[in-house]
C-alpha cells in the first residue's frame, strides 16, 4: 500500500473524475427510471388531486410529510460533519466531510420537493413567502410552519454557501491538474484560487465562522421542524421532548446515510479506499451507537411521560402505537432504530463493512418508520373515538417516494463524477507536510 | 494598463525551507510577500508574522442586520395585518426568535461570503504577483510545491533570489 503523499491525494482524486464506466451507467439507468416513475405519479396526482395519495381524514399529514422530515434528517449529517466535528476537530472528519456535504444540499432539495408535493396545488407555492401583495395580507408569524420556511430556506442556503466555499480549493486543484477545456471550466467555479498566504487565510478565517455559524443552525433547523408538531396540542405531539429528540434522530440518519453512502464510494473508486479508512467509517459507527441511544432513551421517556401525565388521551395514544393497528410499523422502528445499532458495540461488526453497510440501510428505513409512526398514529388516534382513522399506502406516494431517492442519487451520482468528492485540501492538511529536517 | 510585477520567485519541495527563507526575507525587510502552498500551513502563518483576517467584522454586521431586518419585517407585518391569534399579542418578542435567529445566520453567510471574496480581490491588489506566462503556467502549488513571490527593486533582485538559493529553492526566477 502506498503512502498518502500531497501529490498523489490529487491523483487518486482526480482520478475518480475520469469518465463514468459501465457500472456507473447502469446505476444512472436505474436511478433515472426511479426518478421518471416519480415524476410521472407527481403529474398524476397534480392531474387528480391529492385523493391519488393515501392523505384522507383525519390522518391529513401522511408520506409526504414523512418524506419531508426523512430527508431533513438525512442533510443533518452533511452540516453536523463539516461544521461540527470540525470546531471539535474530530480525526475521521476530512475524508468523508465532502461527500456528507454533498449528502445534506441533495438531502435537503429532496425535502423542499415534498411541502410543494403535499400542498397538491403546487403552482401556489409562493403563498408561504411574505410577499407584498394586493390586499397587504402578510403570512402568520406565530405559526411553526412558517417558521419552517424560514429554517429550510436559511438551511438550504447556508449548506450550499458551505458546499461551494468548501470546493473552491479543490476544484483548483483539479484545475492545474487538467488540460484544454477541462481546465477552462474548472478555472471559473476555482475564482483564480492559487493557495496563496492571503487567500488561505481569509478561506480559513471565514471557514471557521461558517462552521461556528452553521453549528447552531444544524440544531435549530430540526428543532424547527420538530416544532411544526410539538407546538400543536394532539397526543403524542404535545411534548417539550420533540426537539432533542427529532435533533439526535436526524444526526442519527443522517449519520446512517453517509455509511451508506460512503461505503459504495469507498469500494467503487479503490484510490479511496487509503484515504476514507476503516477507522473513519468506524467514528461515524460509534455516533450512529451514540445517538441511536439518545433515541432509543426519548422512545422510553415518551411512554413513561405519556403514563405518567395522567392524560387519558395520552395513554391511549401510546398503547395504540405499539398495539393497535399499526403496531408493526412501530416494532419494525424498535428493531431498527433500537436493537440493531447495539450490534456496533462489538468491534469486530463496525469494523466490517458489509456489516457496516446493512446496518446503515436498516436504521434508514428504521428513522423513516419512525417518523411515519410520529406523523401517522398520532393522528389516527386524537381525542375522539368516532373520528379516528387508519392510513393505507397509495401507488403515487411509494412512487413519489421511490423518486425522490431517485432525485437524491441522480445528483449524487453526477457529483462524483465532475466534483472532487475528498476534500483535498483538508486530507493535506492531516499529513505531514514535507520537511528537509525530520 | 496592468501594472509591471518587478520582483522573484522561487519554488521549494520542504516546507521548513520555505519557512526558513521567508523569515530571512522579513529579517532583511520585504514585506511585499506572498506565499503559494498546496492547503494552509500554520508554519507558514508562524512565518509571516500571524497576520490577522478582517473577515470576522463582516459576520458581525451580516448577523444584527440579519437580525434588524427580522424584527423589522414581523413588526411592520404583523401591524399591517391584524391577526389575532389565541390572544397573543399581535407584536410578540418570544415569536421573533426563530424568524430573528434565521435571517441573523443567513445575513450574516451572506456578509461573509462577501467579504472573503472581496478580502482576498483587496489583497491580491496590495500585493502583487507576477503577470508573466511561467507564473501564471507553474500548476504544482496547488499539488506538493511551496512558492515565495517578492515584489522589490531592481537592485534587490540578486540579494533575493541568493535568499532562495541559500535555502534550497528547486527553482528561483527573477521578473524584470
Amino acid at each position: 500500500m502506498s503512502q498518502l503523499s500531497y501529490g498523489n491525494i490529487n491523483d487518486k482524486v482526480v482520478n475518480s473524475m475520469e469518465p463514468p464506466g459501465k457500472s456507473w451507467m447502469v446505476s444512472m439507468v436505474l436511478i433515472l427510471g426511479a426518478l421518471s416513475m416519480g415524476v410521472f405519479a407527481w403529474a398524476i396526482q397534480l392531474r387528480h388531486g391529492l385523493e391519488w395519495s393515501g392523505i384522507n381524514h383525519p390522518i391529513g399529514w401522511g408520506v409526504y410529510i414523512t418524506n419531508f422530515v426523512f430527508w431533513i434528517g438525512i442533510g443533518h449529517a452533511g452540516t453536523l460533519i463539516s461544521a461540527v466535528l470540525y470546531l471539535v476537530r474530530a480525526p475521521f472528519r476530512n475524508s468523508i466531510y465532502r461527500a456528507s456535504e454533498a449528502m445534506t444540499v441533495f438531502a435537503v432539495m429532496t425535502a423542499g420537493l415534498f411541502p410543494l408535493i403535499h400542498l397538491g396545488r403546487a403552482w401556489f407555492a409562493y403563498w408561504l413567502l411574505p410577499y407584498p401583495n394586493q390586499r397587504e395580507l402578510w403570512v402568520n408569524f406565530k405559526s411553526p410552519l412558517l417558521w419552517d420556511v424560514f429554517a429550510i430556506s436559511t438551511y438550504m442556503s447556508v449548506s450550499i454557501a458551505f458546499f461551494i466555499l468548501g470546493l473552491i480549493p479543490d476544484l483548483a486543484t483539479v484545475r492545474d491538474e487538467s488540460k484544454g477545456i477541462k481546465r477552462f471550466l474548472y478555472s471559473i467555479p476555482a475564482l483564480c484560487f492559487r493557495g496563496t498566504n492571503h487567500q488561505w487565510l481569509h478561506y480559513m478565517r471565514g471557514y471557521l465562522l461558517f462552521a461556528a455559524i452553521a453549528t447552531p443552525l444544524v440544531f435549530s433547523v430540526h428543532s424547527i421542524v420538530s416544532w411544526d408538531f410539538a407546538m400543536s396540542s394532539l397526543p403524542g405531539w404535545h411534548s417539550t421532548i420533540f426537539a432533542p429528540y427529532f435533533v439526535a434522530g436526524a444526526i442519527f440518519s443522517g449519520c446512517a446515510m453517509v455509511l451508506t453512502i460512503m461505503i459504495p464510494l469507498r469500494q467503487a473508486f479503490p484510490g479511496f479506499k487509503e484515504i476514507i479508512k476503516v477507522k473513519n467509517l468506524e467514528g461515524m459507527a460509534k455516533m450512529i451507537i451514540f445517538t441511536s441511544l439518545i433515541v432509543t432513551y426519548a422512545y422510553i421517556v415518551e411512554f413513561f411521560i405519556a403514563y405518567y401525565s395522567g392524560s387519558p388521551y395520552e395513554r391511549a395514544l401510546f398503547w395504540f402505537r405499539p398495539f393497535g393497528e399499526m403496531s408493526h410499523y412501530f416494532w419494525l422502528m424498535v428493531s431498527c432504530n433500537c436493537i440493531v445499532p447495539l450490534t456496533l458495540f462489538v468491534k469486530k461488526i463496525r469494523t466490517n463493512i458489509p456489516a457496516l453497510f446493512i446496518i446503515s440501510l436498516l436504521v434508514n428505513v428504521g428513522m423513516w418508520l419512525e417518523r411515519f409512526v410520529i406523523v401517522g398514529t398520532s393522528l389516527a388516534h386524537e381525542f375522539v373515538p368516532f373520528a379516528w382513522g387508519s392510513y393505507q399506502f397509495e401507488w403515487a406516494e411509494i412512487w413519489i417516494t421511490i423518486g425522490s431517492f431517485g432525485w437524491f442519487f441522480m445528483w449524487f451520482f453526477i457529483f462524483v463524477k465532475i466534483m472532487p468528492s475528498i476534500a483535498i485540501a483538508e486530507m493535506k492538511e492531516t499529513l505531514t507536510p514535507p520537511f528537509r529536517k525530520n | 494598463m496592468k501594472k509591471k510585477f518587478l520582483g522573484a520567485w522561487a519554488t521549494f519541495e520542504y516546507l521548513d525551507d520555505t519557512c526558513a527563507a521567508i523569515k530571512e526575507l522579513k529579517t532583511e525587510g520585504y514585506d511585499q510577500i506572498t506565499t503559494h502552498t498546496p492547503c494552509p500551513r500554520h508554519e507558514i502563518d508562524h512565518a509571516l508574522g500571524n497576520p490577522q483576517s478582517r473577515v470576522p467584522f463582516a459576520t458581525l454586521a451580516g448577523a444584527v442586520l440579519g437580525f434588524g431586518l427580522a424584527v423589522l419585517i414581523i413588526t411592520k407585518m404583523g401591524l399591517d395585518w391584524i391577526l389575532p391569534v389565541s390572544g397573543k399579542p399581535i407584536i410578540s418578542v418570544p415569536i421573533m426568535g426563530p424568524i430573528a435567529f434565521e435571517l441573523s445566520v443567513l445575513v450574516a453567510i451572506y456578509f461573509t461570503m462577501g467579504a472573503i471574496f472581496f478580502m482576498i480581490v483587496w489583497d491580491a491588489w496590495r500585493h502583487p504577483v507576477p503577470k508573466s506566462r511561467k507564473y501564471k503556467d507553474y500548476n504544482r502549488f496547488m499539488r506538493d510545491r511551496f512558492g515565495i513571490v517578492v515584489a522589490c527593486g531592481n537592485d534587490d533582485l540578486m540579494k533575493i533570489e541568493a535568499i532562495f538559493k541559500n535555502h534550497q529553492a528547486e527553482e528561483v526566477t527573477l521578473e524584470n
